[in-house]
């Protein structure tokens, strides 16, 4: 082959190369270039959502709570940020706003590719100044963003509750979360959050050379509906105060109990009180209030870390009505006192001091038992020292005699141990809406203990398993795999200790139903909704979790013990001076015991008016030493308050159970 | 005209002939054209930075400038002169591609050697440099028609010693260039179907056993595999072949109009100032644009056969096809690559990119072309005489 022919050859194979990249060029040019324009239009069209202001929260009588306003913010769009430009870009704005620079360089990566992200909100002047600047920070820009404000401040902030940045976990599970818009993260803001959160609008312009060339009509933002709570802001603020000044009754109570060498009583500082008014005719919380609180304030702009941890090491941001978990103690004893009548409990027939023919039992301090432990005697003591005499069920309520209801819990065990009866007190408490969640309309409501033997039976079985797994709530002597349950345990269960446990909210509800004649009510917060013109858009009716069939008369006795109580019982001191409706008033001291290194807790639940029943009011004081020198003055003012009498100063009662 | 030199064989100036205007008008203008296409793709960025626009651009005309100069240079040296100096360039070249490893690392690759003003690109240069190497083993001898087995083994040590150190760099578009001008050298020097066919299985071979032994960097196999399927890198250079076709189609028949890109101008592209060069002209000149630009090359890839065929020696032609070969690869491999029937293997279009070791190397290379242009067989009429 001549070299001539062979160059010709090769000539004619590069030309066919070329061929081939003009005919490609011919394809994606001319054929495919019409879809290709319209990618690249597409392309250059930028969307930008405009975060809608929260909707208001307001009180039962419309009084604003919570609500947006707006302020300026520098806004980073990352569509306008050139990938080069980037680091100096979080640099300048680090040092421009004093915020570091790996924060905003995490809200930037937060943001997403062509996401546009609030860095922070600044005064008027500030924004003034930053504009004058705009030049150096390309994508940068000063825009008027929706910030929550709380106009309530600290008061009802665990049942507003507050705002957070979506977590990964939150925008797996909503993904049109704009992950730079604060969420709700606790209490109504969290659980009403789909109503009150609002719809983003749309502002979209094509860009071309880094100019907006055309516009399309801005879809506006729209504001998130209005949530009315069943809370009465007047009504919460005599709540908080009086449950601060038992914060310090008790406080005051403990140094005198230590003057009196009672160290045992006053181990240490009392720090935490919950308190709750609930509508016994529809499970409306008409008050709810936890002490310490916190101001939701201080999550709108991120908190800083020092003083989250102080917060938290207080648990301030624990909602104490809905999720402390505490032995009710006396309280409960409505609840056996109801069992023993409903259910026609026998008394022991065989025990000194107990008469089962009368239905009376001598609260003489103490009861011996000789047949439970192996023939070797028993000493169950009471609370008090002395003799009260030979009490019937109605008495024993009014003294808390903690014997009487020994004596039902025996009674339950002698007669119907090991059938079908034998759980008739943890019946009558699960109907009541003890050990399961209230289903209030707010986050983490735990469900509390009713032990009974098949949960002794699970509890010994999962820690035979696996002893060193928590929570270990048996101890030792019960692992031998012999029948965990004891009558002990039973007796007390009816006196509100042992492994029983119960929120403040429980309680409140197990009242408002004993006081209705059975009905338990689901409790909520939130009566409507509202869109921002003021339409209705959700109306929360009351919910029947359950009914406890209960017969009238003893309804009707159990509330004129309960007011005998505050005439001549346990709460009878710190009831004194209530006024002229104390004939109308009702209620039950509680001081439960919980582990040796805490004080015991101090519970009153009351009934206003016992007429016409209307509403429980629960007041704990965690620690507080004594339910009747301190839990019972702080509820005697609340329900002064509701029952329209002249508030007393809050002093401390007779120190009873 | 009685001054010219009698005898034929006793040439070994020029003899009166003028260089291949054709061949630097090429040159020239698809210089010029690659520096307002540079500057079209980089001003709005520079504008941005706060920068001088022309900035990049004028950095390039340095390097054109350069690069004119070294033409003239090479033009005026004469090319069979290399073949006494061989050992000395070949020697250097490689000793430059192991001075590479010396230098810390830039983007995952050690390429470059850093001197003043930029950064030198041995690889760059060893293309021309192999080139006369394998031309100056396929012309020894008497045989003018005909390769043999001893020449083929020479060519493949001497190529492939510089070829492997560049794939350690690693370079794989350059790399692969050498095998290519290899074929494409041989081919014209006579090599017959059996060497053809033996050396093309041979390659395919080893293709395959690199694939399946995991010899390829992991980032050069996953280019290939991008290739084949840019959706599995939606993101990163699947999105840049993806923006890089995208901005091509939209050009259509005449396209947007020079300096009005809208891809090539908003990050949407990148590199389009260096080996996405053709993505702007195809957005902004189009369809039309796109084939002047590959006829242009291919009126140069002509001149380069021209003169090859009309060289005085074995040696200057099969530089020249060698030559013309280089370039095809690269115009193929880069314009390819922009519109998704090629691999991202990093190669730079000729004349238009912006780099400057890789332009020098282009312009010395016409530079050398334009030297055997110079010194090829008398003009016809004169030697008629």
């Amino acid at each position: 082959m001549r070299f001539s022919l062979r160059l010709t050859i090769l000539f004619g194979l590069f030309l066919s190369l070329f061929a081939i990249l003009s005919m490609r060029l011919w394809f994606v040019q001319i054929a495919e270039g019409a879809s290709a324009v319209e990618a690249t239009d597409n392309q250059s069209w930028v969307s930008v959502d405009t975060p809608a202001p929260r909707g208001d929260i307001r009180d039962r009588n419309g009084l604003v709570l919570a609500t947006s306003r707006f302020v300026p913010a520098v806004v980073v769009d990352r569509h306008l940020v050139n990938r080069e430009d980037k680091d100096v870009l979080i640099q300048r704005l680090s040092a421009l706003l004093a915020i570091p620079a790996d924060e905003i360089a995490a809200m930037y990566e937060a943001a997403g590719v062509n996401g546009t992200f609030t860095v922070a909100i600044v005064d008027t002047t500030e924004a003034y100044q930053i504009n004058e600047k705009l030049a150096l920070f390309p994508g940068v820009r000063i825009e008027k963003v929706p910030e929550r404000v709380y106009i309530s401040g600290t008061s009802m902030a665990h049942v507003i509750g507050q705002l957070g940045l979506p977590t990964a976990e939150d925008i797996d599970e909503r993904p049109d979360l704009n992950p730079s818009v604060r969420i709700g993260k606790s209490g109504v803001e969290a659980r009403y959050d789909e109503w009150l959160q609002g719809k983003s609008g749309e502002v979209s312009y094509q860009v071309r050379l880094g100019d907006v060339i055309s516009q399309r009509p801005e879809v506006p933002a729209t504001p998130g509906d209005t949530v009315i709570l069943s809370l009465d802001s007047e009504l919460q603020a005599v709540v908080e105060n009086a449950l601060a000044e038992g914060i310090q009754l008790s406080n005051e109570w403990k140094d005198g109990q230590r003057a009196a060498g009672n160290e045992d009583a006053a181990k240490n500082e009392t720090v935490r009180g919950a308190a709750i008014v609930l509508d016994v005719k529809t499970g409306e919380i008409v008050s709810m209030a936890s002490y310490p609180s916190y101001d939701p304030s201080l999550f709108v702009g991120g908190l800083d870390t020092e003083t989250y941890s102080l917060l938290a090491d207080q648990q301030a941001f624990l909602n104490l009505p809905v999720s402390g978990q505490y032995p009710p103690a006396s309280t409960f004893k409505a609840v056996t006192y109801l069992t023993f009548l409903e259910e026609n409990v026998p008394l022991p027939t065989d025990v000194e001091g107990i008469d089962p023919a009368s239905k009376v039992v001598h609260c003489d301090g103490q009861l011996e038992l000789s047949r439970l432990n192996d023939g070797s005697a028993q000493i169950f003591r009471d609370w008090y020292t002395g003799d009260k005499g030979w009490l019937d069920v109605s008495a024993s309520l009014q003294e808390s005699c903690n014997i009487f209801f020994y004596s039902v819990a025996l009674g339950i065990h002698d007669a119907w141990d090991g059938t079908p009866r034998e759980t008739v007190l943890q019946e009558m408490a699960r109907g009541l809406g003890y050990g399961s969640s209230t289903g209030i309309d707010l986050t983490s409501d735990p469900s509390g203990v009713i032990p009974d033997r098949e949960l002794f039976l699970a509890w010994q079985e999962a820690q035979m398993d696996d002893p060193e797994e928590a929570p270990r709530l048996l101890d030792e002597s019960r692992l031998d795999g012999r029948d965990p349950w004891f009558g002990g345990d039973l007796m007390n269960a009816a006196i509100g200790q042992g492994t029983v446990s119960a929120t403040p909210l429980q309680v409140a509800v197990s009242y408002a139903a004993m006081a209705n004649g059975g009905k338990v009510w689901e409790p909520y917060v939130v009566r409507e909704i509202r869109d921002p013109k003021g339409n209705l858009v959700e109306l929360n009716t009351p919910t029947l979790k359950n009914e406890v069939d209960l017969d009238p008369e003893n309804v009707s006795r159990l509330l004129t013990d309960l007011n005998r109580v505050v005439t001549r019982g346990t709460a009878a001191a710190a009831f004194r001076g209530f006024g002229d409706s104390l004939f109308d008033v009702g209620g039950k001291t509680g001081t439960g015991q919980s582990i040796a290194s805490k004080d015991n807790h101090a519970w009153f639940v009351g009934i206003a008016p016992i007429s016409d029943p209307r509403y429980s009011v629960v007041v704990l004081i965690d620690e507080g030493g004594s339910g009747g020198a301190v839990a019972a003055p702080v509820a005697r003012q609340i329900m002064q308050y509701l029952m329209g009498e002249e508030l007393d100063p809050i002093v401390a009662g007779e120190s009873a159970q | 005209m009685a001054t010219v030199a009698p005898s034929l064989t006793a040439v070994s100036d020029r003899r009166g002939n003028r260089p291949d205007p054709i061949l630097l008008s090429m040159v020239l203008l698809l210089s010029a054209f690659g520096l307002v296409m540079i500057y079209s793709a980089t001003r709005f960025g520079l504008e941005r930075a706060e920068q001088i626009p022309t900035g990049t651009m004028e950095r390039q005309m340095i390097f054109v400038t350069a690069g004119l100069i070294a033409i003239g240079l090479f033009s005026w040296i004469d090319y069979r002169e290399y073949r006494n100096f061989l050992p000395i360039i070949y020697g250097a070249i490689v000793l430059l591609l192991l001075a590479v490893f010396l230098f810390p690392e830039v983007n995952g690759a050690r390429r470059w050697i850093p001197i003043p003003l930029f950064n030198l690109q041995p690889a760059e240069f060893a293309k021309p440099i192999v080139i006369i190497t394998m031309a100056y083993v396929l012309s020894q001898g008497n045989d003018v028609d005909r390769v043999r087995w001893k020449q083929i083994l020479q060519i493949l040590v001497l190529a492939g010693f510089p070829a492997a150190l560049i794939v350690l760099e690693p370079d794989l578009g350059t790399t692969l260039t050498i095998p290519f001008v290899m074929l494409v050298m041989l081919f014209a020097g006579g090599a017959n179907w059996k060497q053809m066919s033996t050396l093309i299985g041979s390659g395919i071979i080893a293709i395959a056993a690199a694939f399946r032994f995991d010899l390829l960097q992991d980032h050069q196999e996953r280019r290939i595999r991008v290739f084949l399927d840019p959706s599995l890198d939606p993101q990163g250079m699947g999105f840049q072949l993806r923006q890089s076709k995208l901005a091509i189609g939209s050009g259509q028949l005449t396209g947007k109009g020079l300096f009005e890109g809208t891809q090539t101008n908003l990050a949407y592209v990148p590199e389009a100032e260096t080996d996405f060069i053709f993505t702007a002209v195809g957005e902004q000149l189009g369809f039309v644009g796109g084939v002047i630009l590959v006829t242009a090359f291919l009126v140069l890839i002509w001149r380069l056969l021209v003169i090859a065929a009309q060289s005085r020696d074995r040696f200057g032609s099969l530089i020249a096809v060698g030559v013309a070969g280089m370039l095809v690869f690269h115009v193929f491999v880069n314009i390819g690559m922009t519109v998704g029937i090629a691999p991202v293997t990093g190669l730079p279009l000729p004349f238009l990119s912006l780099g400057g070791s890789f332009y020098l190397a282009m312009a010395m290379s016409i530079g050398i072309a334009n030297s055997i242009w110079l010194r090829r067989s008398p003009v016809p009429d004169r030697v008629d005489q």
